[in-house]
């Protein structure tokens, strides 16, 4: 764990206690984590395999992960090594046993509740219990009963402390320096003949040199489209291809970092060799809003408030239809990724369009224009600290879309 | 040759003295450990045990006895039909372990440093001559 001083430094044993304060208000038992969200937020560790968390009422969690990562997230985790432990297929070891062993034997619950995180996302790595996780658990702890807790986590984590908001400062400064190397690459010609594969990787070398612990999103990566592929209706998932860079088309370069399992997430596009004037009427349009929205964010907004307004600009200009009508997505610790808020919308496990920003809240600011039809599109996400009165956009990237001769 | 009866008296001496002689502790890494092997269904009914503990890679404790056994860091379940064929050699401790037949419990990452220690224990038990 960081020193207290240290800019990244997070207390781990403070929110734990938040969660077991949380527990005994419920009178929750033992909390079972199984998300990726939960894990990030809880160990400090990136937990790339299937892993769970047992909080206990008091003391500290026990993290169980697959035996080939147990060594290093303890290594990596503040949690020591006798509260990080492995799961295999031996005997005893596989994770239903160990867990349910752990909790009927070492924290002595054979009755009581046990809270689950349970769910749907549209965010493949979420990491609920399954079905199959569920009903094992639920014969092997049968004295128990299972409940769904993850809105204690979720509460807890909306609101960021300071060492999380610096280290998702220092995620965007990264990104902002791939930015920065791609655009010295890609000048004087540097673009041509490049893949979008080989722009996700340039922008991956030098954010790494920065720090970057990796290109975090599922989403392939760094996020890199150009031509058409920047103009998927409705689109905003562009993995990499080995589609070659030409002339006249836009391009997109959408990056992502990793430091401390904060999350760097940040949008730039451009225009290689020339734009026509529509083409440059669409780039206009395109940042005009980007602006706007930057300006709506404040406490006090909700993401319908948002839309109303950014869309009713957008229809004034004549641009409504290339637009989708959502500015943001949910960022968090890694694992923690679109969602905004507790789940108190119309749609179970979507943002509640009437969620009420508060200061020091982190978001995404988001939003893709796309027109199809002529083959033309701009994405943009920059990581925002929703402040007292207004926000600030994390990334330090001059916005705008520039054409690359 | 005179045979010992498995987890008798005389066995356990035999192994001590089998453990204290090549058990060195260069070659128990000067760990510091305990294990409790607990051995379900055995001939006549009940369960024994078998506990073995080192400190700085010294044998230290070497017990053999009825019920669970003293509490170790960790703990090896299995029926005793099973750990005889361990020892004699007929099953792998390995597949026993991979095929659900015997149980750990413990820290499994520290279970993975001492998996090649236990085998060097079972060579020292095995030599034993023994009636199972």
């Amino acid at each position: 764990m960081t020193a207290k001083k240290d800019p990244y430094f997070i207390d781990f044993p403070k929110r734990v206690a938040q969660v077991q304060a949380a527990m005994a208000k419920e009178n929750i038992d033992v909390y079972l984590g199984s998300r990726l969200r939960t894990m990030s937020w809880i160990t400090d560790a990136f937990c790339p395999w299937r892993s769970y968390v047992v909080i206990p009422k008091e003391g500290l969690p026990t993290v169980f992960t697959f035996v080939i990562d147990a060594a290093r997230i303890g290594d990596e985790s503040w949690l020591d090594e006798d509260h990080v432990l492995g799961y295999a297929p031996v005997g005893g070891m596989d994770q239903i046993t160990i867990i349910s062993d752990f909790i009927k034997e070492n924290l002595g619950i054979t009755k009581g509740i046990v809270g689950i995180e349970d769910g749907i996302s549209n965010y493949l790595p979420e990491g609920n219990l399954t079905h199959y996780e569920y009903k094992s658990f639920e014969a092997t702890l049968d004295g128990c009963t299972l409940v769904n807790a993850h809105h204690l986590i979720d509460s807890l984590q909306l609101i960021k402390d300071e060492g999380t908001i610096n280290r998702f400062r220092e995620a965007s400064r990264i990104v902002d320096v791939g930015h920065k190397v791609f655009r010295e690459t890609i000048s004087n010609g540097g673009w041509k003949g490049m893949t979008e594969t080989e722009v996700a990787g340039i922008c991956a070398l030098a954010m790494r040199r920065e720090g970057s612990e990796w290109e975090w999103s599922f989403t392939g990566g760094n996020e890199i489209a150009s031509g058409y592929h920047t103009a998927y209706a409705g689109g905003a998932c562009t993995p990499p291809t080995r589609k070659k860079l030409e002339a006249g088309e836009s391009l997109m370069v959408d990056l992502h970092a990793m430091f401390k399992l904060a999350l760097g997430d940040h949008t730039l596009n451009y225009f290689l060799g020339n734009a026509t004037d529509r083409q440059l009427w669409h780039a206009n349009n395109f940042v005009d809003i980007v602006k706007l929205t930057l300006k709506a964010y404040k406490p006090g907004a909700t993401p319908c408030s948002l839309a109303l307004e950014l869309m009713d600009f957008a229809e004034e200009r004549g641009f409504a239809e290339y637009m989708v009508p959502g500015f943001e997505h949910g960022i968090g610790m890694m694992g923690d990724e679109w969602r905004i808020g507790p789940h108190t919308g119309p749609f179970a496990y979507w943002t509640d369009p009437d969620h009420t920003y508060q200061e020091n809240e982190v978001l995404i600011c988001a939003m893709s224009y796309a027109c199809p039809d002529e083959k033309v599109g701009f994405r943009y996400e920059n990581p925002i600290l929703i402040t007292k009165d207004g926000c600030e956009a994390l990334s330090k990237y001059p916005l705008g879309v520039e054409i690359i001769k | 040759m005179k045979k010992f009866d498995y987890l008798g008296p005389e066995w356990r001496d035999e192994a001590e003295k089998g453990l204290r002689a090549e058990l060195t502790p260069e070659k128990m890494k000067f760990l510091t450990t305990s294990v409790t092997y607990s051995y379900k269904n055995c001939p006549g009914g009940g369960d024994k045990f078998l506990y073995f503990s080192c400190e700085n890679g010294a044998p230290k404790d070497f017990l053999v006895g009825a019920g669970d056994g003293p509490v170790a860091e960790f703990k090896i379940i299995g029926d005793y039909d099973l750990y005889s064929k361990i020892t004699q050699g007929i099953i792998k401790s390995h597949t026993a372990l991979m095929t659900g037949k015997l149980k750990v419990k413990g820290n499994m990452v520290k279970a993975l440093k001492l998996a090649s220690l236990a085998d060097r224990i079972n060579k020292i038990l095995a030599a034993v001559p023994t009636n199972y």
